[in-house]
């Protein structure tokens, strides 16, 4: 069922990638539903990631647009669409390893707000994934899970609107990821609208209310977690012709 | 630390140690180190001189680490900005007696002028030359700093001409025991350089804009998504790279004279620095150049016709340091 245009809060139309002769992303469409948690999943190279880097500006698409809140972000540089309230984790942490877990919040920029309540929101958050503790120590020193809390909580230093999580539960223990899946929620409860891409279906599967399924470049299958279950076309795509 | 790691840094540490003794040695073997009062106080007095230029050296030094720390930019054009500050503070110390007024403009105040005056020449050229190159092939950058350094010293040879220029500035010594005396105008540059260094370690570490500074630097993909304008960063900090040069520049005209041409040995001197130091560690930059001032001034006391061979300390101190441990005292490994 397609949905209203105040019920999306992403809307990419026709997005073109190509790497030399592979195409990464090949005109794929996708619309994410705003308030909601949804999964972007698809076998290893099916171009989650590039995705990821094109909705974020990390990658300029070749083609394509990205409307959010009805501009087209298409091309735009990673901190101007950071600033517009749109932020991401990556597959691999990426943290300031020589940078304390607290510098490390604060390194973000382009807040509207004055310093002393940048430093009490950077507290505020890393109490709220459990990091008070490890204030002072180097983000080098920190564990993979630590690091992927920091990273999260980063993220969420702007108060962002939409959240790109890629690959959350990867590395990270279960105790973690319970706890990590419960910030999650939280947001969503906050009306935030998260997008996560994951290999983890017990992750897609029991967390996200839309799911969306790519294979060589290109969207195959979007619907709810039973729908994609039993969407013959996706197992093809996870398992081969059977 | 791993095995290697703590091999290289003993084998540079020994280098060191022998490269602090080969002075005295060869002073032994040319009979010319007398083990008498006034020789130890001529000694104490050339170490202390050596850490005062030391800290000049730090000066740009840390301009260059800083600039390379955050775009792997190599700058050659470093000592043509340090002596660019040079002239600036020149021309100001005499543009009162120029226009008849029989005033001259103190060398420290006329920073206030030169170098808000660099930090804009280095913005723009970031903003105009080097934003569209950083990231790509190290070797565009590195060819477009020189031809800009080329630029610059003919430009300067243009307006000035060749003649060496000096800037009588506090000549006196002062005296810390009646034979051990240190120039006036040495302890005063040595205290600005130090108070300027500080400044900007503080800015890098306390300050929002400093802490985006240090994020670019230790990873320009991420600072980008964390909302940091990578590009207005790296004009800032190659503007502030020149600035702190100029700043070089000024501390350096008020004890030696200079020349348009003089800028490539102070390309050489901030290279050895940041090398011994390690490249883009700000506290590696101020150790190297402390280290370098000294060991130059004890090869002038010490080795006979030895100020011939000063230049020499910074190329084997370079050298010798990228031979054994290429990242230097503290700089990150690389790869």
């Amino acid at each position: 069922m397609a949905l209203h245009k105040d019920e999306i809060a992403l809307d990419v139309q026709d997005l073109h990638k190509h790497f030399g002769g592979i195409k990464a992303v090949d005109g794929c469409s996708l619309q994410f539903p705003k308030g909601k948690i949804s999964g972007l999943i698809g076998p290893n190279g099916s171009g989650k990631t590039t995705t990821f880097n094109l909705l974020t500006g990390v990658t300029a698409p070749d083609s394509g647009k990205i409307l959010y809140n009805g501009e087209n972000l298409a091309g735009l540089k990673p901190y101007k669409i950071f600033r517009k309230g749109i932020t991401r984790t990556f597959q691999i942490t990426r943290i300031y390893r020589e940078m304390t877990t607290f510098e490390n919040m604060l390194s973000v920029a382009g807040l509207s707000i004055p310093e002393r309540e940048v430093r009490q929101r950077a507290e505020e958050l890393m109490d709220f994934v459990n990091l008070t503790g490890l204030r002072d120590e180097y983000g080098g020193n920190l564990s993979y899970g630590q690091q992927k809390l920091l990273e999260f909580s980063r993220a969420l230093m702007t108060d962002p609107d939409l959240i790109l999580l890629d690959e959350p539960a990867a590395g990270v223990n279960r105790t973690l990821l319970v706890e990590l899946l419960k910030h999650i929620h939280e947001l969503q409860e906050q009306g935030k609208t998260i997008i996560i891409v994951e290999h983890d279906m017990n992750v897609i599967m029991n967390h996200c209310e839309k799911i969306f399924v790519m294979d060589y470049g290109v969207k195959i299958a979007e619907g709810l977690p039973e729908e994609i279950q039993a969407n013959k076309q996706v197992i093809e795509a996870y398992f081969g012709h059977t | 630390m791993e095995k290697s790691e703590v091999r290289s840094i003993y084998l540079l540490a020994g280098f060191l140690v022998f490269a602090y003794a080969l002075p005295f040695a060869v002073g032994v073997w040319t009979d010319s180190i007398f083990y008498d009062r006034q020789w130890l106080a001529d000694l104490a007095t050339v170490a202390l001189s050596g850490l005062m230029q030391g800290g000049v050296y730090a000066m740009f030094a840390v301009g260059l680490t800083l600039i390379f720390g955050v775009m792997r930019v190599i700058n050659v054009a470093h000592g043509e900005l340090v002596v660019l500050g040079a002239y600036l503070t020149w021309v100001m110390f005499n543009m009162p007696e120029w226009l008849g007024i029989d005033v001259y403009v103190d060398p420290l105040l006329s920073m206030v002028v030169s170098l808000p005056l660099a930090f804009l020449l280095g913005y723009g050229i970031q903003k105009l030359l080097l934003n569209a190159v950083v990231g790509g092939p190290e070797l565009t950058p590195l060819l477009i700093t020189f031809g800009i350094g080329i630029s610059l010293v003919n430009i300067v040879e243009w307006i000035f001409t060749t003649d060496y220029h000096t800037i009588p500035y506090e000549p006196d010594a002062i005296h810390l025991t009646a034979s051990i005396a240190v120039g006036k105008n040495k302890v005063i540059s040595f205290g600005m350089a130090f108070l300027i260094s500080m400044s900007v370690y503080i800015f890098l570490k306390v300050a929002r804009l400093g802490k985006a500074i240090r994020a670019t630097a230790q990873n320009a993909d991420v600072a980008m998504v964390c909302g940091i304008n990578i590009y207005s960063i790296y004009m800032i900090t190659f503007g502030l790279g020149a600035a702190l040069a100029a700043a070089g520049g000024t501390l350096v005209s008020i004890q030696f004279g200079f020349n348009p041409e003089t800028g490539l040995q102070y390309t050489v001197v901030a290279f050895a620095i940041i090398i011994l130091g390690g490249r883009g560690n700000f506290i590696g930059a101020l150790i190297g150049a402390l280290m370098l001032g000294v060991i130059e001034n004890l090869i002038a006391f010490m080795v006979p016709n030895g100020s011939a061979m000063v230049e020499i300390a910074a190329y084997g101190l370079m050298i010798c340091t990228l031979l054994i441990r290429p990242r230097g005292l503290m700089g990150a490994k690389e790869g």
